[in-house]
């Protein structure tokens, strides 16, 4: 973990159950957590604030997380994305990978599988 | 899919399918054993879904609506594929499945879309019966009360719920239901509503079911006429919302008056405040179903009202107690203020403040029903309610139950004239908002405390305690173990159950996850690890840590940000999505259909997807051995395999499976040359692994255990159950049902080493939870010491095989065969977690070829 100052992580998935289960289990392993179910509002906070890990569902209703995880990617491509998705198929996750997408998980995924790709996704943000 | 669109598809279907000319007898047997493995497939494909949905609701997984709405239709549509399979084998024999299937699915799908049904139940259920998670049934206040008593053990007032089953009888006994289903609620409606049901009639069985609680209760009572206190106790009602002060209590009423009670009760479900209550939250209409439940009066001496956290100040760790003289009702409604004192929250509870008030009048028990008040003598006015020692016990006890919820509760309590606390209602405080303010920085808080052991062991049961260590090594320990302490031991044993419901927390050395120290733990949901290795060594007893079962990490020190930070939490099992999930698995999981003799083993007697898996499993078995092959022209029939043991197994031979010289209808086990099936029944009858009974050396006795064997399996198979094999040459498929486990063995051996596998199956049956878990990890591990891929879910365990050379199939399969027998007489002995090794070695030794020891 960075020394200075703690990892930001965001979270954007519309079901709230997932960052519901996610946050706690994040802040108590030291992390910044900020979690959003619409993709307008965390669209307005990568505008905002750059984040150093984002985790993002793919398919939501009314907007599309492909769409979200590339303008992250170009506005700061430092950021690694992980997405987690409920529909998991060879092509978007050829999709993701494509757009430089650091993991895709499918869901219903460990809350501990999750833990162990943001340690990797955060070391390699920081260059460990 | 729809599911109006799907029961017409169903009609439609059922129809074509009834007109339909038999042309049984046309089918080829190929055919029909190709659907015959297919449905062995889909059985087994249905079992693991049930069994990863079951997964999710232990806390690891995170998952989303998205995700039960899938699996239930792939669920759905693998249960109706099976149905249709077992049409192709007997045509239209078992239809009634579609009804039963069709009754299911719309049940599954209304709770998708959010109209949760009113699950089918006793119309009225005793508190002392009523199980963990009846929610639905008994609605949210009698559920929680029923916990406190049945689970946690303290004592609550007897009597009985008037269930939501009972709820809807009524409706629809007085057709209120479509009545209101037809406008939106509004104010006006919600009167019009009242005044029906007031003039409701009770249905005659409610009526009936009622009388003969009543008199139960009475008879219990001996000679003193019984009163009852009558409490709504509506869906969701103390859990998810509070509801306070929203329905309808009357106390000490007496019996005759309950019919009418209850229709007040229940017609306060549409008070304006209650319609208006619902509209902002959010909770529709059809979420409207009430329980009533009936309690017999306490005569209490002093009553009141109990906070586990002070919500005005939480950062102080104080309880609050408000307590009157007489009943709590002018207390709880807020009439009168009560003596008021505020104990730590942490053992020995020093009282830090106490505020007596004036007492000059309480409210008591009326002779005859009702209550009146009456004034209180002078002297006694101004006398604490509560003597130090009775608020100490308090306080314990509301820990107890604040430990088992989770969360800060708010306990309304009576102290009766035995001196004992009887709880009346216990229900969660809302503090979320005020939590999350003192946990804002958690991960600064949490660095500030030493980690003693991080990683260690496994977790039992998920969550936060804090307490002191006490090292339980015999009973001695136990007596003594104080409330709130946590519990650190070095094996897990049943006998620790005793004190469980106290411990904040549980550490052992040794144990597994499965075992019974688990299953209680999570019986009482205290949070636990096992087999951390060195919890006995490191911790020092009257130390105090924090166990956190959620990330697996032991602080040095009392971490109350984390015990915060799990109050602030929504508990993972008040999560909607938990809740979903739990009631869809009610109508897939629960397996009903057990004995194929049984007069329910019918489609109709079908109430969950797993019933009508498990019904066409048995009938496409029976199905396949009772087909007549002289009609079919095929020279395949089935046949009785004459065994050494008491097992009814039939053989049907596709080609190459038995010698040419086998004819007639008994086929001798040397007569058998499948290569998977030869294998498989040399490891069945090895000397010892049926029976590891002790031979009988006199004569009497060798008499009697002859015509013991040889009654049994007069008895077989019908009694024994279908036990079927289908075989050729490289291939076996063996359908075994012992007792009530069942097992399938699928195997594949030839030369040709990328086509071989073996697929072993076992699903336990009707035995407690504990034997059950550890049955299967015995099986899991004598599996895996025989390079079995192992799958553990439950009590369903898989093992599976491929890509070796014939011979070392062989010899997994002659594994096989002694499992299959030997888990036979397992039920009985898992008694407990030294079971396990005993009859771990036993096998060894018994595979090894030696008898088994003596004992």
């Amino acid at each position: 973990m960075n020394e200075d100052r703690k990892t930001q992580i965001l979270i954007l998935d519309d079901e709230p159950i997932v960052w519901k289960r996610l946050k706690p289990a994040l802040e108590k392993a030291g992390y910044e957590v900020e979690a959003f179910t619409q993709s307008s509002s965390a669209m307005r906070r990568v505008q905002e604030k750059e984040f150093d890990i984002v985790v993002t569902d793919l398919k939501m209703e009314g907007v599309d997380g492909m769409e979200f995880l590339t303008d992250v990617k170009t506005r700061s491509p430092k950021t690694e994305v992980i997405v987690i998705t409920g529909f998991a198929t060879m092509e978007t996750a050829k999709e993701s990978f494509q757009k430089g997408v650091f993991d895709f998980v499918a869901k219903p995924f460990k809350r501990g599988e999750l833990l162990e790709i943001i340690r990797k996704a955060e070391a390699k943000v920081f260059g460990k | 899919m729809r599911t109006d669109q799907l029961m017409n598809i169903f009609g439609r279907l059922k129809k074509a399918l009834s007109s339909r000319k038999s042309r049984r007898g046309q089918v080829p047997f190929i055919i029909l054993f190709k659907t015959f493995q297919g449905i062995l497939e889909k059985n087994n494909r249905i079992l693991d879904l049930m069994a990863e949905m079951g997964d999710k609701l232990g806390g690891d997984y995170v998952f989303d609506k998205q995700y039960i709405v899938s699996s239930s239709q792939e669920m759905g549509d693998l249960v109706y594929k099976l149905i249709y399979d077992l049409d192709t084998i007997a045509p239209r024999k078992y239809f009634d499945l579609y009804d039963a299937f069709q009754r299911i699915s719309h049940e599954i799908e209304e709770e998708l879309v959010g109209r949760p049904v009113i699950p089918q139940a006793d119309l009225v259920i005793p508190f002392e019966t009523i199980s963990r998670d009846s929610g639905d049934v008994v609605g949210g206040k009698v559920a929680n009360l029923a916990e406190v008593h049945n689970i946690l053990g303290l004592p609550t007032p007897e009597g009985f719920v008037i269930t939501t089953t009972a709820f809807k009888a009524f409706m629809e006994y007085n057709k209120l239901w479509d009545r209101f289903r037809q406008e939106p609620m509004t104010a006006e409606v919600g009167k019009e509503m009242r005044r029906l049901i007031a003039q409701g009639l009770l249905p005659p069985d409610l009526k009936r079911a009622l009388q003969q609680s009543i008199e139960k209760l009475q008879q219990a009572a001996s000679d003193k006429k019984i009163f009852l206190a009558v409490r709504s106790s509506a869906w969701g009602e103390d859990s998810i919302h509070t509801f306070a002060g929203q329905f309808k209590t009357f106390l000490n009423q007496p019996a005759e008056k309950l019919g009418d009670r209850y229709k007040q009760v229940i017609g306060s479900a549409y008070s304006p405040s209650a319609i208006e209550y619902r509209a902002g939250k959010g909770i529709s209409e059809d979420e409207v179903a009430m329980g009533v439940g009936c309690q017999i009066t306490i005569d209490a001496k002093v009553s009141g009202v109990l906070y586990t956290l002070d919500p005005t100040t939480p950062e102080r760790e104080v309880m609050v107690i408000n307590s009157v003289l007489g009943l709590g009702a002018p207390l709880v409604s807020g009439e009168v203020a009560g003596d008021q004192y505020l104990l730590s929250r942490t053992p020995p509870h020093e009282l830090t403040a106490v505020n007596v008030r004036r007492k000059p009048s309480s409210l008591a028990l009326k002779a005859g029903g009702g209550t009146e008040v009456r004034s209180v003598p002078e002297e006694l006015q101004m006398r604490p309610c509560l003597a130090t020692a009775e608020m100490l016990r308090l306080a314990e006890t509301a820990l107890i139950i604040e430990r088992y919820f989770k969360k800060p509760q708010d306990i309304e309590w009576a102290l009766d004239k035995n001196g004992q606390f009887i709880i009346l209602q216990t229900r969660p405080l809302n503090l979320q908002s005020q939590m999350a303010n003192l946990v804002c920085n958690l991960t600064a808080a949490v660095q500030e405390y030493p980690v003693i052991f991080r990683g260690k062991g496994d977790i039992a049961q998920r969550g936060v305690g804090a307490g002191a260590v006490v090292i339980v090594r015999d009973d001695q320990d136990m007596e003594d173990f104080p409330a709130g302490a946590i519990l650190v031991s070095k094996y897990t044993s049943p006998r620790l159950a005793k004190v469980v419901p106290r411990a904040s927390g549980i550490l052992t050395d040794v144990g597994s996850p499965t075992g019974h120290m688990a299953t209680i733990a999570r019986e009482f949901r205290v949070p636990t690890i096992v087999n951390t290795g060195e919890a006995t060594r490191v911790l020092r007893p009257g130390q105090e840590i924090t166990v956190d079962a959620e990330e697996n990490v032991v602080y040095e020190g009392r971490v109350k940000e984390l015990c915060y930070y799990e109050f602030s939490e929504e508990p993972f099992e008040e999560s909607y999505e938990y809740r979903l999930i739990l009631r869809v698995l009610k109508k897939i999981a629960p397996l009903n259909l057990l004995n194929p003799h049984e007069k329910n083993f019918a489609p109709g007697g079908c109430k969950s997807f797993h019933d009508i898996t498990r019904f066409v499993h048995e009938k496409a078995v029976e199905e396949l051995l009772n087909l007549d092959f002289q009609k079919r022209k095929l020279d395949a029939p089935a046949r009785r395999l004459k065994l050494p043991i008491p097992l009814g197994l039939m053989l049907i031979d596709m080609g190459g499976g038995l010698e040419e010289t086998a004819e007639g209808s008994v086929v001798e086990p040397g007569q058998v040359v499948s290569i998977p099936m030869k294998a498989t029944l040399e490891g069945m009858i090895a000397p010892g692994m049926w029976s590891t009974e002790p031979m009988s050396v006199d004569f009497g006795s060798f008499m009697s255990s002859l015509t013991r064997t040889f009654s049994s399996s007069l008895a077989t198979p019908k009694y024994m159950g279908q036990n079927l094999a289908i075989i050729s040459k490289e291939y076996m498929n063996l359908s075994l049902r012992l007792g009530y486990h069942f097992s399938i063995l699928d195997a594949y051996i030839s030369d040709e080493i990328n086509d071989n596998y073996a697929y072993f199956r076992f699903l336990g049956g009707v035995t407690d939870l504990q034997r059950r878990s550890r049955r299967a990890r015995l099986l899991a591990e004598l599996l895996e010491a025989h390079d079995f891929r192992v799958d553990v879910r439950g009590d369903l365990v898989v093992g599976r095989i491929k890509k070796l050379d014939a011979a070392r199939m062989v010899e997994r399969m002659r594994t096989l065969g002694h499992l299959v027998s030997f888990t036979r007489q397992l039920d009985v002995k898992m008694v407990s977690d030294a079971e396990v090794e005993n009859s771990k070695e036993t096998f060894d030794r018994l595979a090894a070829g030696k008898a088994p020891e003596m004992n």
